[in-house]
């Protein structure tokens, strides 16, 4: 197996398409592992890693989970139903 | 609280025997304006005959992704202590038990960072903390966890998982829901809180085919416990259901799905081969009968209510488990992952397991996850003839 | 601030349940042999070591305030050494294992208006969902139905006359929180109106593929307002089950004239005697009237009293109308039959009748 790709950079390039999707499409956990394992192969990332680089977003609040039907990760917004 | 709410429409279900919600929201109002707000705010719907709230999607803690339900009101201007007014979702103790002790330090909790006001329990089993706002989460949680608890889940994540009393009480529990319950809940922690799945996944554990958390109804997983051996039979005690007045050839003879028993007047007689484990001679006769001894449970997969292609009960997927420790919890728990990578992977956004495997197919479905087709996975064989043979090379 | 951030705990998960067991109950795990009712809402269990649990069983109306909470506390601290339990129908449980203080126990819950009882052939607690209370999509409210109608059926939860188990459960939209379609009567919130849809918002607020995708029946399509991407409704293909509303704010079902609730009779979870099986349409609509829903309430009543005056021991709701079969239903309940009754989703064709074992009469 090739050498893996460092978690920073699988959170990095996760970060890029959340933010040029923004408005547009809204990643899934899925989503975004399917578009890293085509972006890096399989062979040098995998489930696992993406996980962690999605936790890295997370707790770096950097993204924040949604919720509408379905639980999304999206860049941290002022939610249309909030009350001012 | 200075000023009433007047709540006409409301105050008129505080009469009456069943115990009045009104009376509880009232009580909490008089020393919470968050509560004070909600009893006016639901008056308002009782007069407009209409929901006055609003569906938040981004509110929660610190690296979760569940656990907590964003609400708003869309009347803030005439209620604003509810214009957020979000739910917490707490992982109950398995068959929700409690002392006085642990219930005070929940109360305690709920009194300094929320509305008062509490679900025991929702539908899916968490204990929910009715309505707080976003600057009470943090603080909430991290009350909680010091005391031991910790958040449920929501979203496209695993479910709260949650069970029958199981062993604790019932003579009838064919395997330990409480523990194994306990145990999936925290084998899956990381599922819980970190929504990684097409759409939500619940597990329930019912001890014995009654089925007490309605398994069979709701679950992704059911796991209801059942037996292979013969009915534990005292007749004596079949004799003493008959003195008391049980009409046994009526009651419990006739009403045998596996028509596997005959009753003399004296004796009690069961075909065990063809018993179905019901459980309705033993529902009747809880003195005289008893399921087996070789217990376990069988695996269910796949139910859920109608969103989006209709309701579905769950389907046989595993016939027998033994699920007397760990060791067999791990076995089942490698089934189950092996489904949820599958799901991940071929699965749409916001499709349930059980409507995954009606798109590709059951007999596809257990081939992918190495299983073996069995009889007791379906009511019939197919009885169309469009068959998709596939020969091998 | 810097200090609470790095005692943080993390992914605990629930407290461990045998930390608010009972001793008799960790005396007994697993070792319990039979169980007697003793009395409406009281039952006994007995262990393989003669050792006795007693268990009473009081209702809730499941919105508890923590006053309430606390009074059950004290309570069980008076009653039952501080132990107690909720039930999978948000019953409360005071467990203990001295028989003496049952009358009491069941005084004091009486003193603050919570009557024991539901357990055996009777009605159990009305599992239910938020309603108004707490829910966005709700279609009518819960705890008020479902309070009206259990003041109308106590006495069948505070005795056991009937023929075997009643199961309501109530939910206020298609969503279904809980497992309302498997039992004996659900009572289900329903829209009837086509989703408003507001075209300003929407495009802020969701995304159109995903909106489109949510809808069952394909009814949902893009379209161009005003030069504003947004979407369209085919009003013959929209069956209001607000999947649409769940993904989309923008998409609302819920109407202050049209929406209401419809009953549907004879699911179990069960699997005695009879395998579980889904709860089928009896009424389609009935109006939201609130405070005390009447004609919910009134229906409910019918279809009880019918069953309990029809039906044989042991025989639930759904058990009793295969017996019968659904003309004699329909009959004997005065329940007019109509279009909506017959399925028109995918399967329908399953629940056409193609035998003529038909009664008649």
């Amino acid at each position: 197996m090739a050498e893996s790709v460092k978690v920073e950079e699988v959170a990095d390039a996760m970060f890029r398409i959340i933010k040029e999707g923004q408005g547009l499409k809204k990643y899934k956990a899925t989503d975004l592992q399917k578009e890293m394992i085509e972006k890096f192969g399989a062979d040098r990332c995998n489930k696992d890693l993406c996980k962690k680089a999605i936790r890295i977003l997370i707790e770096s609040e950097r993204c924040v989970y949604t919720y509408f039907g379905g639980s999304f990760i999206e860049i941290p917004h002022r939610e249309a139903a909030a009350n001012d | 609280m200075s000023e009433e709410v007047k709540t006409p429409k409301l105050d008129d279900l505080e009469k009456g025997p069943w115990p009045s919600f009104v009376s509880e929201i009232k009580t909490a109002a008089k020393t919470n304006k968050m509560a004070k707000d909600l009893l006016g705010q639901l008056e308002q719907s009782y007069e407009d005959k209409i929901g006055h709230w609003k569906h938040g999607g981004i509110v929660g803690v610190l690296g979760y992704g569940g656990g907590v339900i964003g609400r708003y009101s869309d009347l803030p201007d005439k209620f604003p202590n509810v214009s957020h007014f979000h739910t917490v979702r707490v992982n109950q103790p398995a068959g929700w038990y409690y002392t006085s002790d642990i219930l005070r330090k929940l109360c305690d909790i709920w009194e300094r960072h929320g509305s008062g006001l509490t679900n025991m329990h929702g539908s899916t089993g968490d204990m929910v903390l009715l309505g707080t706002t976003t600057d009470q989460l943090e603080s909430t949680f991290q009350e909680l966890t010091a005391i031991g608890f910790d958040l449920g889940g929501s979203g496209s994540a695993v479910r709260t998982p949650s069970c029958c009393c199981g062993q604790s009480r019932c003579e009838w529990a064919c395997y330990d829901t409480m523990k194994l319950t306990y145990d999936i809940t925290q084998h899956y922690q990381d599922e819980l809180h970190r929504p990684a799945f097409p759409y939500k996944w619940k597990f329930k554990m019912s001890g014995c085919p009654n089925d007490c958390v309605a398994s069979i109804a709701r679950a992704d997983i059911s796991i209801i416990g059942t037996w292979r051996d013969d009915i534990q039979l005292v007749q004596d005690e079949v004799r003493n259901y008959s003195k008391a007045g049980l009409d046994i050839n009526r009651d419990v003879v006739n009403n045998c799905p596996g028509k596997c028993m005959d009753w003399d007047g004296n004796n009690l007689a069961i075909e065990n081969e063809y018993c179905v484990k019901c459980m309705h001679c033993i529902n009747a006769m809880p003195k005289a009968l008893s399921p087996g001894k070789d217990r376990g449970a069988a695996i269910l997969i796949g139910s859920k209510a109608p969103i989006m292609q209709g309701a579905q009960l769950s389907s046989v997927l595993i016939p027998f488990v033994k699920l007397d420790d760990e060791e067999s919890y791990k076995d089942l728990y490698e089934v189950f992952d092996a489904i949820i990578d599958l799901w991940c992977e071929e699965g749409k956004s916001r499709e349930r397991i059980g409507e995954f495997i009606r798109r590709v197919g059951l007999a596809n479905f257990v081939e992918a996850i190495g299983l073996e087709p069995t009889p007791e996975m379906v009511g019939a064989p197919r009885d169309n003839p469009y068959i998709f043979y596939q020969i091998e090379k | 601030m810097s200090e609470t951030v790095k005692k943080r705990i993390t992914d605990i998960g629930p407290p461990h349940y045998e930390k608010f067991l009972p001793p008799v109950i960790k005396a007994n795990y697993g070792k319990w042999k039979y169980h007697e009712i003793l009395q409406p809402g009281v039952m006994v269990h007995v262990s393989e070591t003669n050792a006795k649990l007693f268990t009473v069983r009081a209702a809730s109306p499941r919105l508890l305030s923590i006053d309430k909470i606390r009074k059950f506390a004290d309570i069980a601290d008076k009653f039952s050494d501080g132990f107690l339990r909720f039930t999978s129908r948000n019953n409360v449980e005071f467990l203990m294992t001295d028989e003496t203080k049952i009358p009491p126990l069941i005084e004091d819950l009486r003193s603050i208006g919570h009557p024991v009882g539901g357990i055996g052939p009777a009605i159990s607690n009305i599992v239910h969902t938020q309603g108004w209370v707490h829910c966005h999509s709700a279609a009518t409210d819960a705890s008020g139905v479902v309070k009206a109608i259990m003041d109308e059926l106590i006495d069948d939860f505070t005795s056991m006359s009937l023929p075997g188990k009643l199961r309501i459960a109530f939910a206020c939209c298609l969503n279904m929180c809980g497992a309302v379609h498997c039992s004996d009567i659900a009572l289900l919130g329903v829209h009837r109106k086509l989703p408003e849809i507001n075209h300003d918002m929407l495009p802020k607020t969701c995304e159109i593929p995903t909106l489109s995708a949510s809808c069952p029946t394909a009814a949902i399509r893009p379209v161009t307002i005003d030069g504003k991407q947004t979407v369209e409704v085919l009003e013959e293909k929209c069956m209001f089950c607000a999947n649409c509303f769940t993904v989309c704010p923008s998409m609302k079902l819920n109407n202050s004239e049209f929406d209401g609730l419809s009953i549907w009779v004879g699911g179990k979870v069960s699997n005695a005697r009879t395998e579980p099986r889904f709860s089928k349409l009896a009424i389609p609509y009935l109006p939201n009237n609130p405070p005390r829903w009447p004609e919910a309430v009134e229906a409910v009543k019918n279809i009880v009293d019918v069953w309990k005056k029809n039906a044989r021991n042991f025989e639930r709701m759904g058990e009793w109308i295969d017996r019968i079969g659904w003309p004699k239903f329909f009959k004997l309940t005065d329940i007019p039959f109509q279009k909506e009754h017959i399925d028109d989703f995918k399967h329908a064709g399953l629940t056409y009748k193609t035998s003529t074992h038909l009664t008649q009469s």
